[in-house]
């Protein structure tokens, strides 16, 4: 029997999904081999009975919480798609203030009787990463997610091969593609504490990395934040540049920071 | 030398980007740097290049190179690599030429690299002198700046004329695709001479001592404050040794696709990432920044002479300019060391240099896919704790495996990968045995298989147990844990009833962490029963409930125990890299000569033939030189216990 296999979404903007979606051909390959049983986006069927669930974004609000943990006591094996769901996403950056104070930034005219904490919609207390609710079995990171580690992933899972990621910087793969160090060029990059396995595709089209697949397992920050400082960041701008994509890592000091101040 | 007007150079490169049987390949630009690449016109072509991101070890060394493709079912029916064509490489500076050469010494030495020499046997270089000179080359300083050799053709641009060197038959024949070719004259040469006098002389950036010191200065300067301050600023991004023209290692990757296609792949690793030498079991032998940012400068100036006798940096000064923190300049780093340190400095001793491989002299029957790997059954398998399984192994070729004891093999499973494990049964039988703990990616799969299951072996490798030399000799061994097994390989041959009397006392210490993971338990036991042989065995703890005859505390408290001829008697050590330093601390204290201790290390041996760089402590590769050593020749090694 083929493995179920289920999608589901939480706070993100679905991209990851569209790019399985995007499979093409592929995905007959990927058909082949298991049973996709639950996929908002390709198809109006929905079931509770899967092996392998694989979960888009971040969990903000308590009714997702409830939500996810189901998710997890049906699937035998979790997955974490896309940096949302990984890392918590751009939104994990609204942890910096009060879950009111983002409301009133981001719906300035509505009434507070509609968008109050009361309002099971709109009870944001936190961001939060999956794997901070549920305990998640394998990442697939990267903000989308590359569409051939999809397969990759699901390849290894069905081999009974733990999928693996690559746990060094995105430099390696950035100068084996022989691009020109976007340092050298006047830009700055997270290269050098990103995890590699995207084939450094953004520096291979001169942008530059903001590290959506997160951190290499033990990224050399210091000498990272001395680096962006000699090349002419001042420390407000350095954390703006390193927290798109990884304020996740950064929560705690702030936390930390904060509970000193107090 | 010959000298062509530019004008006809041009055309001959078009000549040769026409003809279909080569691909042509030469320096151009990308932003405001320069690489090597595919020449469509030879309007491309940028003689005046100071020095490409990439080095030309990509054209022999790639990337990224499928080493086999097989389906999984039916894993030894290799899919055929595509032929490659012949490749001429235009525009290599001398320094890159230098550096080719080394590689040839690294790859065409004891075992040769069949893919690499045919990529090499398939290539023709065409060497070029610099014009313009990187900022951070520093070849001048490094006698990389000439070379009479290692080229095909090698041209000086002149302006409005080219000067070409031939360096050997098959320049010669592509030369004749060129027209309007003369013999160069005086002023010509004396042109030439000029151009090479100045790129040497801009290249040197005060490097305070001579490439030849550089080997005495690391000799000396291995705990230089220097190696702790710089690497505090190291991303340990792996940059210099991606672009280093003589890093030669790489780690090899398998994959699977959903229709049961594997794939082993092998790509460039560099030792300046954490985890290039970590094992199976997660340990990770230079966890330290400092102890990996320290190794590369080692392993181009003490280890690399040690073994191959040349200096492994040629003044490129690419890892100089693409370091981000800028801390890996060979000049900067060496000049630091010097200034800090008050060593006296000799010149490096003679060795044999061995950079004089040629490439066309190379047999090609000699060359062998470094990476293949043989059909073999699995004969039986037995449980022999939670987590160990015993599998017997006979070759399909019905050959023996004809091992040493001490030796290892590579596990194969295609899509899933390589494991290195040592052999656990004395030689000469038909079959072989292993083994396996089950704690990686292979070895859970090889837990998986049965008897009749098909497994690929590489191998026997490395340097095992001399059991000639043992003879006659008082011996004791001391194994922990999973370390009796490949000494099994070593005490079966040893009490086997044909060969004991070859040999004096035998003692066998063995010890465990508890009862259940007890191996051999039925051969360990009948060891009590042998008049000639002494045997302890203990366990670090013995849960209550847990049946146990033996003593109960580390191995380290039964050596006294024993009755040996301290002064005479050959001690072997195999275990957990954390019992080594004890055990022999005890030994000495008995009063053992160092050179009466034998030991087996372990290490991320990836390759098996010193071709990788993942198993190297300091200056030995652990998969050739060991894994058994004799504690006298690796004591001094920092590396070997730390």
């Amino acid at each position: 029997m083929k493995p179920k296999v289920a999608f589901f979404d939480f706070a993100s903007c679905e991209g990851c999904q569209l790019q399985i979606a995007n499979l093409e051909e592929q995905i007959i390959d990927v058909l082949d081999v298991v049973d996709i049983v639950a996929f908002r986006e390709i198809m109006t069927d929905d079931s509770e009975s899967y092996d392998i669930a694989f979960v888009e974004g971040s969990i903000t609000r308590p009714i997702d919480e409830k939500r996810i943990k189901k998710i997890r006591k049906n699937a035998k094996i979790l997955v974490a798609l896309g940096a949302c769901a990984h890392l918590g996403g751009v939104q994990k950056l609204g942890n910096q203030w009060t879950s009111k104070e983002n409301l009133k930034h981001v719906y300035p005219q509505a009434s507070s009787m509609v968008i109050s904490d009361s309002n099971p919609f709109f009870e944001k207390p936190k961001q939060k990463a999956l794997d901070e609710v549920v305990k998640v079995d394998f990442i697939l990171p990267g903000c989308p997610i590359d569409k051939g580690e999809f397969v990759k992933l699901v390849s290894a899972l069905l081999h009974g091969k733990k999928p693996s990621i690559p746990d060094y910087s995105v430099c390696v793969e950035c100068k084996k593609a022989e691009n020109e160090c976007l340092f050298t060029i006047g830009k700055f990059c997270m290269g050098p504490l990103a995890r590699a396995g995207c084939g450094a595709i953004c520096p291979t089209y001169g942008n530059e990395c903001e590290a959506c697949r997160g951190y290499v397992s033990h990224p050399h920050e210091n000498a990272h934040f001395a680096v962006l400082e000699k090349y002419g960041l001042d420390p407000d701008e350095i954390l703006h540049r390193k927290t798109m994509f990884t304020y996740r890592y950064h929560e705690k000091k702030d936390q930390n920071k904060k509970e000193e101040a107090k | 030398m010959k000298i062509i007007s530019k004008n006809d150079f041009n055309k001959f490169i078009d000549v040769l980007i026409e003809d279909e049987i080569y691909d042509i390949e030469g320096v151009k630009a990308k932003g405001n740097t320069f690489v090597f690449g595919p020449l469509d016109s030879s309007e491309e072509l940028r003689l005046d290049y100071d020095t490409t991101i990439l080095p030309p070890k990509k054209y022999f060394l790639p990337q990224y190179e499928t080493l086999m493709k097989a389906n999984i079912d039916s894993p030894f029916k290799l899919e055929e690599n595509e032929q490659e064509k012949q490749k001429i490489i235009v525009g290599i500076h001398p320094y890159d030429l230098i550096a080719i050469q080394q590689m040839d010494a690294y790859y065409l030495d004891t075992d040769i690299s069949q893919a690499y020499l045919q990529r090499r046997k398939n290539s023709i270089l065409i060497g070029s002198d610099v014009l313009n000179v990187s900022e951070r080359a520093f070849f001048g300083s490094m006698n990389t700046s000439f070379i009479e050799d290692g080229f095909d053709l090698y041209i000086t641009d002149l302006g409005n004329r080219i000067a070409i060197d031939v360096g050997s038959k098959k320049g010669e024949e592509l030369l004749k695709k060129a027209s309007k070719v003369r013999d160069a004259n005086a002023v010509d040469k004396q042109k030439v001479k000029a151009i090479q006098i100045a790129a040497q002389g801009k290249a040197k950036r005060g490097m305070k001592i001579d490439p030849k010191q550089c080997y005495s200065l690391l000799e000396q300067n291995y705990d230089s404050k220097v190696w702790d301050s710089q690497s505090e600023k190291c991303l340990a991004c792996g940059t210099c040794t991606m672009v280093c023209p003589t890093c030669f290692c790489y780690d090899v990757v398998d994959e699977i696709d959903l229709k049961n296609q594997g794939k082993r792949v092998r790509t460039w690793d560099g030792c300046l990432l954490r985890q290039f030498t970590e094992v199976a079991g997660g340990e990770i032998f230079r966890e330290d920044i400092k102890e990996r940012y320290r190794h590369r400068f080692y392993r181009k100036g003490k280890y690399m002479p040690d073994r191959l006798g040349f200096v492994a940096c040629v003044g490129c000064g690419r890892c100089s300019t693409q370091c981000i923190p800028d801390i890996a300049d060979p000049v900067k780093v060496i000049n630091l060391v010097f200034d800090e340190s008050e060593s006296i400095l000799n010149e490096q001793k003679d060795r044999p240099v061995t950079m004089n491989v040629k490439v066309s002299e190379v047999d090609s029957d000699k060359a062998k896919s470094l990476h293949h790997t043989n059909p073999a059954t699995i004969k039986r398998v037995e449980s022999l704790t939670k987590t160990e399984k015993l599998f017997e192994i006979s070759l399909d070729s019905n050959e023996k495996l004809g091992h040493n004891p001490g030796q290892f093999v590579e596990v194969s499973l295609m899509g899933i990968g390589e494991a290195p494990i040592s052999i656990s049964s004395p030689p000469g039988s038909q079959t072989f045995e292993l083994v396996v703990r089950k704690i990686g990616e292979v070895t859970n799969k090889l837990h998986e298989l049965k008897k009749g299951d098909k497994i690929g072996i590489r191998g026997p490798f490395g340097h095992g147990f001399d059991v000639e030399e043992l003879k006659g000799r008082d011996l004791l061994f001391i194994a922990g844990g999973l370390g009796l097994p490949p000494l099994r390989s070593l005490i079966n041959f040893i009490v086997d009833k044909k060969n004991r009397k070859d040999y004096g006392e035998v003692f066998i210490l063995y010890g465990c962490k508890e009862p259940c993971e007890l191996l051999f338990q039925s051969e360990v036991e009948s060891w009590d029963d042998r008049s000639d042989i002494h045997h302890l065995r203990t366990v670090d703890k013995c849960p209550e409930g847990d049946c146990w005859d033996g003593q109960v505390g580390l191995i380290t408290k039964l050596i006294p125990q024993l009755k040996f001829d301290t002064k005479n008697t050959i001690c072997t050590i195999v275990g957990p890299p954390v019992m080594y330093p004890f055990c022999i601390q005890i030994l000495e204290d008995l009063g053992v000569p160092d050179d009466h201790i034998i030991v087996s290390l372990e290490r991320r041996m990836k390759c098996g033939v010193g071709k990788c760089g993942h198993c190297q402590i300091n200056h030995l590769y652990v998969c050739k030189d060991g894994p058994v050593f004799n504690y006298k020749d690796i004591k001094d090694l920092p590396e070997a216990f730390a």
